[in-house]
C-alpha cells in the first residue's frame, strides 16, 4: 500500500489543537439513521455478552479473580517482566524493550531490515495503531498488510479502526462492497457478507503465502513460562506466524500474567465479554519459534509506567481490551469511534488517553454520562466511571475546560448545597419555563438546550405536593 | 493464590453433552465413532460431507474429493507427508489430528504442535477433522490448564470450531482465513 497521507476522517480539533469530542459527536449524529443503526449494532453485541455471562455460574467470582490477579501482577510488574524476559530468552525468543512508540517502531524496522524483509502481514494490534507503526513502515518501503478482515477493510479505505475489537463497525455492507469492488475487483453492487469475506480470503491468502514477516499483538504473556497467547476468530495470526520466517509480537508491558493457570480465568472472561462467544476460535500459545523461524517479542512502555504511577489511574492497566465497556457506553454508541480522536475510544480510551496528553484529550472524560454501565460489565473490574470523574477534576484544575463551564459547575454546586437557594432557583426557573416560549427557553439553557427538549413544568412542585399531602406532624 | 472455583461433580455423560452443545455453538460438527471405524469415517468425509455454509459456498474446490490429506492419526491414511517448508501445504484439503483434551464449557480442543504435525496445517487446511476421546473431556478451562502443560511445546492451541468473522455488519461468516469446516469425531473411549 502506498502512503496516502493521514487517515480520514481526522478528529475534530478546537482552536488549541485539543480533541473536541462534542463536535466530533455532532458530526456523527448529523446522520440520524446511521446513528440509530450504529447504536443498535453495538447494543446487539452487548446483549450477546449478557447472555454469555449469564451462562457462567462463577461469573462474578471470575471477575474478582481476574481483577485480583491483574492487581497483584501490576504491583510487581518489574519482577514479572524480568522473569518473563529470562524465561522467554531461555526458550530462544529475542526480547526487546521499547520505552516509547518511536523506539518500538525502530526496533520493528530493525528486525525487518536485518532479514531483508519487505512484505509484512499483521494481525490485529491496537498497540501498533497507538505507535503509528503502519505509516512509519510504509514510509520506509515496507509493504504492510493488515489481515484481520475489519482492519483490512479500514486499511483499504485509509481509515483508522473505529473500535478495538470490530474495527469496521461503523461501515455498512454496501460501503464495504464498494471498497472491495474498487480494490479487490468484486462485482459492483455485491454486498453479501459471505461473498465479500470469500474475496478477502483469496486476496489475503496470497499475501500470507508471500509474506517475509508476520507481526501480531499479544493478549497475554506468561511470566512463569516465557510464552505468549494470541486469540483470534479468523485464524489470521496463526496463518501469518505459521508461514513467515519471522514473527514479531508487540505487547504493552501490562499484558503479563504470572502463571499459565491464570489464563483459565482470563480466557473464560475475554471472548464472552468481547463478542458473547464462549471462546475465540483460536487461543494460540507460543513458547518458541518454529524450527527455522525467529520469534521476537517487543515489550512496550509508551506511557504505561507513568500510568502505573498514578494513584487514581493505575487500575486502567488491568484492562484486557475486550471492548465490553465500549459496546455498552451510551455515548460511544451514539457518537462513534472517530469522535474520540484516540486509538482506543469509549470509556477505557477516555481514561487511558488523557494520561498521554491531558490538554489534548481533556474533552474525553466528559464524553460520558457517568452512568457506570462500563464498570458494571468490565471483566477485570476497572472502576472506569470513578476514573472518568477524577480525570474531569484534573482537567478543570489544569484549566483545560472552558472557564464558563467551570464557573457554572461551581455555581450549580453552591445552589445544590443550599436548600433555600435551591428552592428559590427552582421557583424562578419554573416560572420562566411557564411563561417564556420554548425555543427561547432552550436557547437560554445553552448547550444543554440545543439538542434537548426542556421538561414540562408541573403546576405544583414535588416539595409543595409533599407538604400538602404528607401525614403526620409538620 | 488458589482460585478455588467450585468443582461441581458432573457425570461423564453430562460433560460430553455439554461439550457437544458448546462445539455446535462454535459451528463445529460432532460425530460419534470408534477407533476401528476412523479410516472409513474420514474417507466418507471427503467431498460434500465437509461443505458448510459461509465462504464454502464460493469455494469452487469445496465439492471435490479431499485429495490432499495430512493425517497425524495412526490408522487413518493421508496423502501428503509433513513437509520441511510449511508453504508446501498451501493447497491442503484436509488435516486429520487427535486432540489432547476437550473443554465442555466452550467446545475448545487442545492441540499442541506435535499433534498437528505442522502448525500451518491447522489454518491452511480447508477442513480439519479432530479425533477426541470422550474420556478426555474436562469441565472448564481451569481443569484444562491443570491437566496440560501449555508450555511443553513451542506451540499449542485451543481450537473451537471453524475460522469465522463478523466484521461485516455483525453477520457471522464461517471460513475467514482458516478452516471452513471443523468436524470432531468423538471416540467411545
Ligand atoms: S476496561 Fe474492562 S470492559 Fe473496557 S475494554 Fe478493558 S477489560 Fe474490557
Amino acid at each position: 500500500m502506498r502512503d496516502r497521507g493521514e487517515p480520514r476522517p481526522l478528529p475534530v480539533l478546537d482552536a488549541t489543537g485539543a480533541v473536541d469530542h462534542a463536535a466530533g459527536a455532532e458530526r456523527f449524529v448529523a446522520n440520524e439513521a446511521r446513528t440509530t443503526w450504529h447504536d443498535a449494532s453495538l447494543w446487539f453485541v452487548r446483549e450477546k455478552r449478557d447472555r454469555a455471562a449469564s451462562t457462567v455460574e462463577d461469573w462474578e467470582a471470575l471477575r474478582d479473580a481476574a481483577s485480583a490477579i491483574k492487581t497483584h501482577t501490576l504491583s510487581r510488574l518489574d519482577e514479572y517482566l524480568a522473569q518473563f524476559e529470562q524465561r522467554a530468552t531461555a526458550r530462544g525468543i529475542t526480547v526487546h524493550w521499547a520505552r516509547d512508540a518511536a523506539e518500538h517502531n525502530e526496533i520493528v524496522l530493525g528486525i525487518l531490515s536485518a532479514r531483508g524483509a519487505r512484505r509484512l502481514v499483521k494481525s490485529k494490534s491496537m498497540l501498533t495503531e497507538e505507535c503509528g507503526l503502519n505509516d512509519y513502515l510504509i514510509g520506509r518501503g515496507i509493504d504492510v498488510v493488515d489481515t484481520d478482515l475489519g482492519e483490512r477493510i479500514v486499511q483499504l479505505r485509509n481509515e483508522p479502526p473505529s473500535h478495538i475489537v470490530m474495527p469496521a463497525i461503523h461501515l455498512k455492507k454496501e460501503e464495504i462492497g464498494e471498497t472491495f469492488h474498487e480494490h479487490l475487483g468484486t462485482p459492483a453492487g455485491d454486498d453479501d457478507p459471505d461473498a465479500l469475506t470469500a474475496a478477502a480470503r483469496v486476496h489475503l491468502r496470497a499475501r500470507f503465502l508471500a509474506a517475509d514477516a508476520a507481526l501480531t499483538g499479544v493478549n497475554f504473556a506468561i511470566a512463569e513460562t516465557g510464552g505468549i497467547v494470541v486469540c483470534t476468530n479468523e485464524g489470521n495470526a496463526d496463518l501469518g506466524t505459521a508461514l513467515a520466517p519471522v514473527h514479531i509480537a508487540s505487547m504493552g508491558i501490562e499484558k503479563l500474567v504470572p502463571r499459565a493457570a491464570d489464563l483459565g480465568v482470563f480466557l473464560r472472561l475475554l471472548a464472552r465479554s468481547a463478542t458473547g462467544q464462549a471462546s475465540t476460535v483460536y487461543a494460540s500459545h507460543m513458547h518458541a519459534a518454529r524450527p527455522g523461524q525467529a520469534l521476537h517479542v517487543v515489550l512496550v512502555d509508551n506511557g504505561r509506567s507513568a500510568q502505573l504511577g498514578r494513584a487514581d489511574f493505575w487500575g486502567s492497566l488491568k484492562c484486557i481490551r475486550c471492548a465490553a465497556c465500549i459496546n455498552t457506553c451510551p455515548v460511544y454508541r451514539r457518537s462513534g469511534g472517530y469522535s474520540y480522536g484516540s486509538t482506543v475510544p469509549g470509556p477505557i480510551g477516555s481514561v487511558l488517553t488523557p494520561g498521554f496528553d491531558l490538554q489534548k484529550y481533556a474533552s474525553l472524560p466528559f464524553a460520558s454520562t457517568l452512568c457506570g454501565s462500563c464498570a458494571a460489565v468490565c471483566p477485570v473490574r476497572v472502576d472506569l466511571d470513578v476514573q472518568l470523574y477524577k480525570w474531569r477534576q484534573l482537567a478543570v484544575d489544569a484549566g483545560y475546560v472552558s472557564p464558563v463551564k467551570g464557573w457554572l459547575m461551581r455555581r450549580l454546586g453552591a445552589v445544590l448545597a443550599d436548600p433555600a437557594l435551591l428552592q428559590l432557583t427552582v421557583g424562578i426557573a419554573g416560572a420562566i419555563l411557564r411563561v417564556v416560549p420554548r425555543p427561547l427557553a432552550r436557547r437560554l439553557a445553552g448547550a444543554w438546550g440545543r439538542w434537548r427538549e426542556l421538561p414540562e413544568m408541573p403546576a405544583q412542585s414535588f416539595r409543595a405536593w409533599y407538604r400538602a399531602n404528607r401525614r403526620g406532624p409538620d | 493464590m488458589p482460585l478455588g472455583f467450585a468443582q461441581r461433580i458432573v457425570s461423564r455423560d453430562d460433560l460430553v453433552a455439554r461439550f457437544i452443545d458448546s462445539a455446535a455453538g462454535a459451528a463445529a460438527r460432532v460425530v460419534h465413532g470408534t477407533r476401528a471405524e476412523l479410516a472409513t469415517l474420514v474417507a466418507g468425509f471427503s467431498g460434500d460431507g465437509l461443505a458448510s455454509d459461509g465462504v464454502a459456498r464460493f469455494d469452487r474446490e469445496a465439492q471435490r474429493v479431499a485429495s490432499r490429506c495430512l493425517s497425524m492419526v495412526p490408522g487413518v491414511p493421508g496423502t501428503v507427508a509433513v513437509p520441511d517448508d510449511p508453504h508446501a501445504l498451501a493447497d491442503l484439503d484436509l488435516l486429520v489430528c487427535e486432540g489432547v483434551l476437550g473443554v465442555a464449557e466452550n467446545g475448545g480442543i487442545w492441540l499442541p504442535a506435535s499433534r498437528l504435525g505442522e502448525r500451518s496445517a491447522l489454518v491452511l487446511a480447508r477442513h480439519v477433522v479432530v479425533v477426541l476421546a470422550r474420556s478426555s473431556i474436562v469441565a472448564d478451562l481451569h481443569a484444562a490448564y491443570a491437566a496440560v502443560d501449555v508450555s511443553a511445546e513451542s506451540f499449542g492451541v485451543f481450537l473451537a470450531g471453524p475460522s469465522k468473522t463478523a466484521d461485516i455488519e455483525q453477520s457471522l461468516v464461517i471460513g475467514a482465513h482458516g478452516a471452513m469446516g471443523v468436524t470432531v469425531v468423538l471416540l467411545d473411549e
